[in-house]
C-alpha cells in the first residue's frame, strides 16, 4: 500500500478550477518530484493534500486513512508535514522558539542536539529572531521545523527558490542525506537541476492535469518532455 | 427592487404615509410613537445611505443627529430666530459641515479603525456638548420651548402642533428625504458608492477617487442626521441632552440592522419593530426596563441568523415563494482535453458577429503610431531583495505583446509597478509622454492604463450591467463628480459603452445576471470586460487563462484576439502555447531583468530562454 | 499658579488609570491580533467582572475571592462566547462581526440590568488598604496606590504568559500567522477560545479591581470601551507593547486635563488620537497590513 494516494483531486479557489481529477502516489522512502511551469497548479496540490486548501473532490489516502476534509492540524498529527514556498518563519519568535513550536504536538520530536547536527548554521543562530536569518538559512530551519516533528512524509514547496547556487547545492546535499536515511519527500521545484537530482520519479503537471508521469532516469533519457511541458 | 420600476417605490411610499394613521393605531401604534418612528426613518436614510450602500459603519452619527438639533433649537429658543423651516436647514447645513470635517479625519482608515473612530467621535461630541457648550445647548437639561412649525398660506396660518398635524408636518419631510435618496441611490454617484462597499480597490483601479465619494456619503449621512435631529426637537417641543448619547448611534445601528441595511427603508421598519416593541413590551406586558434586553437579544439573532434583516428575509422568502432566479448557465466541461481550435470555430463562429472597435476615449496625446509606453531603468526593491533590475521596455500602439518568464521573474512586480499599485525604487515609466511614476492606481486608469486581475476583482452584489456601469462611468465622468441627482440614464453615452462591452466579452445574455450566479468563464469575462469599459488605451492582462479548463482557454484566447484589434495590449501568462497563438511579441524576463525580446517563433528557438525555464537541467542531463 | 501637590496627585491618577486602560486595552489588542475580531462587548466585559466581584464577595466578605471570581467568570464567558457565536463570523465581512459583538455588549449590560438595576454599587477596598498614605508632601489614597501595584503586576504576568510560556509563544506566533501554526499540529481554534478568554479576562479582572475606587454601573463600560479605542489607536492595533504606551498616554492626558477642565479630557483623547492617526496611521507601535 502506498504511503500516500491521491486519487480525483480536484481543488477550486473560489470558482477558479485549478487541479483537474490529479491523481499521483507515493511509496515509502521514495523522493518524488511535482514538476510543472508557475501557475500549473503544484503548489496548489501540495496544498490541498495538507489541508491548507479543502479540494471540492477527490481521495487523498495517506497511511491508509482518508484525510481529504480534515484540517491541517489534525494531518499534521497524523504524519505530514507542508514546507511552505514562502517559508512562513514567525518574526515574533527566535530560532529555537520556531523549532520548539513545531515539535509541541509530535508524539516523537526529534531532540534539538539532532536538528543541530543536521543544520549547524542553525545552532550557532539560535537566539536570534527567525527572520534575521539569511534565505537560506532561513529556508533550512523551515525544513528543520518539518522534521523535528519526524514526519512520515514531507512535501517541500519550491524549498531552492531564490536561493544562490552554493546555498542550493548545500541544501540540495542535505535533502539528499534525508532522503538516503529513508525520508519520504514530495518535492515541487522549479530547479530541474536540483528536482531531477534527488528525485527518484517525477510527474509534469500542465495546467491543473497530470501531463506525464515516469521515473527520473525516463525523464533524463527523453528531454523533450520537459520542453514540451516546462519550457516555452 | 430601486432601481426596476420609477416612481413606483415613491408612489408606494407616499401612500404608505397617508394610510399609516388611519391604520396604525388599530395596531397599537400611538401618534407620539409613530411620529418619533419617522424621525428615526429620516435619520437612518441618511445612514443607510452611509453604511447601506457604502459600506462604512459609523457608530458615530448621533454626533450629527445632536448638532443639527441643537443648532436648530438654539436658534429658535435663546437665539429667537423665527422661522422654523430655515434653523431646520441651518442645523442640517451645520451638520453638514461638521460631518465634512469629521470625515476629513475618519474616513483616514478603513474597517474596524473607521468604527472605532466613529465610537470616539460620538463620545466626544457628547462630553463637548455637555460640559464646555452647555450654555447653548442646556447640559444636562437640554433645550426647551422650541416651537412648532408654521405654515403661512395668505389667508390662513397653519400650526402643526398637535400629533396629527406634526405627523403630516413629519411624513412630508421623511417623503422628501426619501425622494432625494431615491435619486441619489440611483444616481451615477450612487453606482460608485456600491462599489465601493462591494470591492473599493476595484473602484478605485477602475479611475474613482473613492476617497471624495465616501466622503460625500459620509457629509449626506450627517445632513440626514442633522436634519432629523432638528425635528425631533421640533417634535417633542424640546430638545434632549440624549440626542448625543452613543446610544442613539447604538440604536440607529441596531434598527438599520434590524430592518434591512441597503434597502433605504430598513431603518424606517427597523424603527417600527423597535419603537413598537419598546411600547408592547414595557406597556403591554409590563416588563420594565426589560426592554432594551429583550430587543437586544433579538438583535444578536437576527445578525446570527437573517444577515440581510427583515426586508432581506421577505425578499428571500419571496425569491424562494416564486422560484423567479435564473440558473446559471451549466459550467464547461472541464474534462474536455485536446478540443481542437477548429472545433470551436465552428461551434461559435454563429455567436461572435464582427465588433467594431469600442469608441475610443479622446485625450490629449493621442497619437495612433509611436510609442504608447516606455520604461527606462525600471528597479523595485524589497528590502534585499531586488524585484525588479533596470528594465528598460517600449510598447508601440496597436501592439500585442507577451511577457513571460520563469518564476521570481518579477513579471507581477513589473505590472505593479505600471499600474502605479508599488511604487518603483527607481526609473521612470512614460505613458504617451508622460511621467506617470509617483501618480496613483486612479490617475494612471484616467490616463488610459488598466488592468485586468488574475484572481477576479468584481463588484460581487451588483449584476453584469451594473459592474460595467461602474467602470464605464469613471471613463465618461471623470474621477470624481458630484452629480448626485442625475439620473443614471441620462449619463451621456454610458449606455453605448456598457452595451458594446457586454458585446465585446459575450455577456449580453447574462447582462442582468448578479454576480454570484455567473460561472467562472462567465467571471473571467467580466472581469476582462471590467477594464475594457474604461475605454483603455492600453490594457494589460494579468494571467486571463488562469484557472480556466482547455475549453475555456481556446475560448478566451479567441476573445482576446478580437478584443486586441484596435488596442494595445499587454498579457502575462503561463500558457505558452496559448500566449504564442495569441501576441505578435515576447518579452522574457529572468530574475528581474529582461532577457530577451522577439517574436513567439524566435523565443521558442532562443536557448538562452530554454535554459532560463530549465534551468539546471542541462548540466545534469550532461552528467549522466 | 498650579497647585504642585494637586499636580503629582494627578499624574499619579493618570498612572493609574493608565496602567489599568493599558491592561484591558491589551486584552482588545491580542484578541484582535489572533482572531482579527475587534470585541465590542469588552467593555461590557469589564462591567461583567465588577458584577461577579461584588456579588462574591456580597456573599463571602472576601476581597480576594471578588477578584478571583471577576477574572474567572469573565473569562469562561469569553471562551463561551467565542466558541459558541465568534466563531460561526470568521469568514462574515468585519461589518457583521462589529454588530454581533455590539449587540452582545447591549445584551450583557440589559442582562446585569435586569437582574441587579441600574443603581450604582460598592464594593469596599480590602480592610488593609483603607485609607490614605502619606508620600513626603502629599496624601494619596492607599487603595490606589495598591492597584497601580495589582494592576502592573497583571500586565507583567500578561507579558510573563505571553513572552515566557509555551502558550504564549503560541498565541504571539498565531497572532503573526495563525495558518502556519495550524500546519505545524496546533489547532488554533482551541487557541482561539483560550485567546478571547484571557482578552475578556484581562478586562473583567481590570472591572473588579478598579471597583473600589469607581462604583459599578451598567453602563460603566461604556466610557472604558471607548478610552479602550482610543488607547489602541495610538497605540497601535495587534501590539502589546502599544496597548501599554498608548495607555499610559491616555491615562496621563484624561488626568492632566481633568485637572483644568474635566469636560475637555475626551476632547484632548481625540485630539491625542487624531495627531496620531495623521502621523503615525499605524500607531505609535503598530505594523501596516492589519485594519
Amino acid at each position: 500500500m502506498s504511503l500516500l494516494e491521491v486519487t480525483g483531486l480536484n481543488t477550486y479557489y473560489g470558482d477558479s478550477h485549478i487541479l483537474f481529477d490529479i491523481a499521483l502516489r507515493v511509496e515509502r522512502n521514495e523522493v518524488v518530484a511535482l514538476l510543472g511551469r508557475n501557475g500549473a497548479g503544484k503548489s496548489t496540490t501540495l496544498k490541498s493534500i495538507m489541508g491548507v486548501v479543502t479540494p471540492r473532490d477527490g481521495s487523498i489516502v495517506f497511511d491508509g486513512a482518508e484525510i481529504v476534509g480534515m484540517r491541517s492540524h489534525a494531518i499534521a498529527r497524523a504524519g505530514m508535514q507542508l514546507v511552505h514556498e514562502d517559508r512562513r518563519i514567525f518574526s515574533s519568535l527566535n530560532v529555537e522558539e520556531n523549532l520548539v513550536l513545531a515539535g509541541l504536538t509530535a508524539e516523537n520530536r526529534w531532540p534539538l542536539e539532532r536538528i543541530y547536527e543536521i543544520f549547524p548554521r542553525l545552532k550557532e543562530r539560535r537566539g536570534g529572531r527567525g527572520t534575521d536569518l539569511s534565505g537560506g538559512e532561513q529556508q533550512m530551519l523551515a525544513i528543520a521545523r518539518a522534521l523535528i516533528r519526524d514526519p512520515k512524509i514531507v512535501l517541500l514547496d519550491e524549498p531552492f527558490e531564490g536561493l544562490a547556487p552554493v546555498i542550493v547545492h548545500d541544501l540540495v546535499k542535505a535533502c539528499r542525506d534525508l532522503a538516503d536515511a529513508g525520508q519520504t519527500i514530495v518535492l515541487v521545484e522549479q530547479n530541474l537541476g536540483a528536482a531531477l537530482t534527488l528525485a527518484h520519479r517525477a510527474y509534469i503537471i500542465n495546467n491543473g492535469h497530470i501531463a506525464h508521469e515516469g521515473p527520473t532516469s525516463e525523464i533524463k533519457a527523453r528531454p523533450k518532455v520537459l520542453e514540451r511541458y516546462l519550457g516555452v | 427592487m430601486l432601481r426596476q420600476r420609477p416612481f413606483i417605490v415613491e408612489a408606494l411610499t407616499a401612500a404608505g404615509l397617508i394610510a399609516a394613521p388611519f391604520i396604525l393605531p388599530y395596531l397599537g401604534f400611538t401618534p407620539t410613537t409613530v411620529n418619533r418612528i419617522l424621525v428615526w426613518g429620516v435619520f437612518g436614510i441618511g445612514f443607510d445611505i452611509l453604511f447601506g450602500f457604502t459600506g462604512l459603519l459609523s457608530f458615530g452619527q448621533s454626533a450629527f443627529f445632536g448638532i443639527g438639533g441643537m443648532v436648530a433649537a438654539y436658534l429658535l429658543t435663546i437665539a429667537n430666530f423665527p422661522y422654523v423651516m430655515a434653523a431646520l436647514v441651518i442645523g442640517m447645513i451645520a451638520a453638514g459641515i461638521v460631518g465634512y470635517l469629521v470625515g476629513l479625519i475618519a474616513l483616514r482608515r478603513t474597517g474596524i479603525y473607521f468604527a472605532m473612530i466613529t465610537v470616539a467621535i460620538a463620545e466626544v461630541f457628547f462630553f463637548v456638548e455637555f460640559n464646555p457648550l452647555s450654555a447653548y445647548t442646556g447640559g444636562e437639561n437640554g433645550l426647551p420651548g422650541v416651537p412648532t412649525p408654521q405654515l403661512y398660506l395668505g389667508f390662513a396660518t397653519i400650526r402643526f402642533d398637535s400629533d396629527s398635524l406634526l405627523y403630516v408636518f413629519l411624513a412630508f419631510w421623511y417623503f422628501v428625504g426619501l425622494v432625494i435618496a431615491l435619486r441619489i441611490v440611483r444616481s451615477p454617484v450612487g453606482a460608485v458608492l456600491r462599489a465601493i462597499r462591494d470591492n473599493p480597490v476595484r473602484a478605485a483601479a477602475v479611475g474613482h477617487n473613492i476617497h471624495g465619494y465616501k466622503l460625500t456619503a459620509f457629509v449626506v449621512a450627517a445632513a440626514y442626521a442633522g436634519f432629523a435631529g432638528g425635528l425631533l426637537g421640533v417634535m417633542q417641543g424640546f430638545m434632549p441632552p440624549d440626542a448625543f448619547m452613543f446610544d442613539t448611534s447604538g440604536q440607529l445601528v441596531m434598527q438599520t440592522a434590524i430592518g434591512g441595511a441597503g434597502t433605504l427603508f430598513g431603518p424606517l421598519v427597523g424603527a417600527t419593530v423597535w419603537l413598537y416593541l419598546s411600547d408592547f413590551l414595557q406597556t403591554t406586558l409590563d416588563l420594565g426596563a426589560t426592554w432594551k434586553l429583550v430587543l437586544g437579544v433579538i438583535f444578536v439573532l437576527l445578525v446570527c441568523f437573517l444577515r440581510r434583516g427583515l426586508i432581506g428575509g421577505i425578499e428571500d422568502l419571496y425569491g424562494l415563494a416564486t422560484s423567479s432566479r435564473k440558473k446559471a448557465e451549466p459550467v464547461k466541461d472541464a474534462s474536455m482535453v485536446g478540443v481542437t481550435a477548429e472545433e470551436e470555430e465552428k461551434d461559435t463562429a454563429t455567436r461572435q458577429p464582427a465588433i467594431a472597435a469600442m469608441p475610443a476615449r479622446h485625450r490629449e496625446t493621442d497619437r495612433k503610431t509611436g510609442l504608447i509606453l516606455q520604461a527606462k531603468g525600471l528597479t523595485k526593491h524589497y528590502g534585499g531583495l531586488a524585484a525588479n533590475t533596470d528594465i528598460d521596455f517600449a510598447l508601440s500602439h496597436g501592439e500585442l505583446r507577451g511577457i513571460i518568464g520563469p518564476n521570481g521573474a518579477g513579471k507581477t512586480t513589473f505590472f505593479k509597478m505600471l499600474t502605479c499599485e508599488v511604487p518603483p525604487t527607481s526609473g521612470q515609466i512614460i505613458l504617451e509622454g508622460r511621467n506617470i511614476a509617483g501618480m496613483t492606481v486612479t490617475d494612471v486608469c484616467q490616463l488610459g492604463l488598466t488592468k485586468s486581475y488574475q484572481i477576479n476583482q468584481l463588484f460581487n452584489r451588483l449584476t453584469v450591467r451594473q459592474n460595467l456601469t461602474v467602470a464605464a462611468l469613471a471613463a465618461l465622468r471623470g474621477k470624481f463628480r458630484l452629480d448626485l441627482f442625475k439620473s443614471l440614464k441620462r449619463v451621456p453615452g454610458l449606455d453605448e459603452q456598457v452595451e458594446h462591452t457586454l458585446k465585446l466579452v459575450d455577456l449580453v445574455e447574462r447582462a442582468d445576471t448578479p454576480v454570484s450566479d455567473l460561472a467562472y468563464g462567465e467571471k473571467r469575462r467580466l472581469e476582462i470586460g471590467l477594464a475594457l469599459a474604461t475605454s483603455p488605451s492600453l490594457l494589460l492582462l494579468d494571467e486571463p487563462l488562469a484557472g480556466m479548463s482547455p475549453r475555456e482557454r481556446v475560448e478566451t484566447v479567441r476573445l482576446l484576439k478580437s478584443i486586441a484589434r484596435d488596442r494595445t495590449m499587454m498579457i502575462i501568462d503561463h500558457d505558452m502555447d496559448s500566449l504564442f497563438e495569441l501576441v505578435e511579441r515576447v518579452t522574457v524576463l529572468q530574475e528581474g531583468r529582461v532577457l530577451v525580446e522577439g517574436t513567439p517563433d524566435e523565443i521558442k528557438g532562443n536557448s538562452k530562454v530554454q535554459e532560463a525555464y530549465l534551468g539546471g537541467v542541462h548540466g545534469v542531463l550532461a552528467a549522466e | 499658579m498650579i497647585n504642585w501637590a494637586n499636580f503629582i496627585s494627578q499624574c499619579f491618577n493618570g498612572l493609574v488609570l493608565g496602567a489599568l486602560l493599558a491592561l484591558v486595552s491589551s486584552g482588545l489588542t491580542i484578541i484582535y491580533g489572533m482572531l482579527g475580531v475587534l470585541n465590542l462587548a469588552h467593555g461590557a466585559m469589564f462591567m461583567l467582572g465588577g458584577y461577579a466581584g461584588w456579588l462574591t464577595y456580597s456573599y463571602t466578605d472576601s476581597f480576594i475571592a471578588a477578584v478571583l471570581a471577576g477574572a474567572i467568570f469573565v473569562m469562561i464567558v469569553g471562551v463561551l462566547v467565542e466558541r459558541v457565536i465568534i466563531r460561526h463570523f470568521y469568514n462574515r465581512p468585519h461589518e457583521d462581526q462589529l454588530l454581533v459583538t455590539f449587540g452582545l455588549g447591549i445584551v450583557f449590560v440589559e442582562t446585569v440590568r435586569f437582574f441587579f438595576g441600574s443603581l450604582s454599587k460598592t464594593v469596599p477596598p480590602p480592610s488593609l488598604l483603607v485609607g490614605i498614605t502619606p508620600l513626603g508632601f502629599m496624601f494619596y489614597p492607599t487603595y490606589r496606590l495598591a492597584l497601580l501595584g495589582i494592576v502592573a503586576v497583571a500586565l507583567l504576568a500578561l507579558y510573563v504568559v505571553l513572552y515566557r510560556t509555551r502558550i504564549g509563544m503560541i498565541v504571539r506566533a498565531g497572532i503573526e500567522d495563525s495558518l502556519m501554526v495550524d500546519s505545524l499540529g496546533i489547532d488554533v481554534y482551541k487557541v482561539f477560545m483560550l485567546v478571547f478568554g484571557i482578552g475578556a479576562m484581562a478586562a473583567g479582572f481590570a472591572g473588579i479591581v478598579n471597583a473600589p475606587v469607581v462604583s459599578i454601573a451598567p453602563d460603566v463600560g461604556e466610557a472604558i470601551l471607548v478610552q479602550t479605542f482610543v488607547v489602541v489607536v495610538i497605540g497601535g492595533v495587534g501590539s502589546f507593547p502599544g496597548a501599554i504606551l498608548g495607555g499610559l498616554i491616555a491615562g496621563e492626558i484624561i488626568s492632566i486635563t481633568s485637572m483644568f477642565n474635566p469636560g475637555y479630557s475626551y476632547v484632548m483623547l481625540f485630539i491625542a488620537m487624531t495627531l496620531v492617526l495623521v502621523l503615525r496611521p499605524y500607531g505609535l507601535l503598530g505594523t501596516a497590513g492589519r485594519e
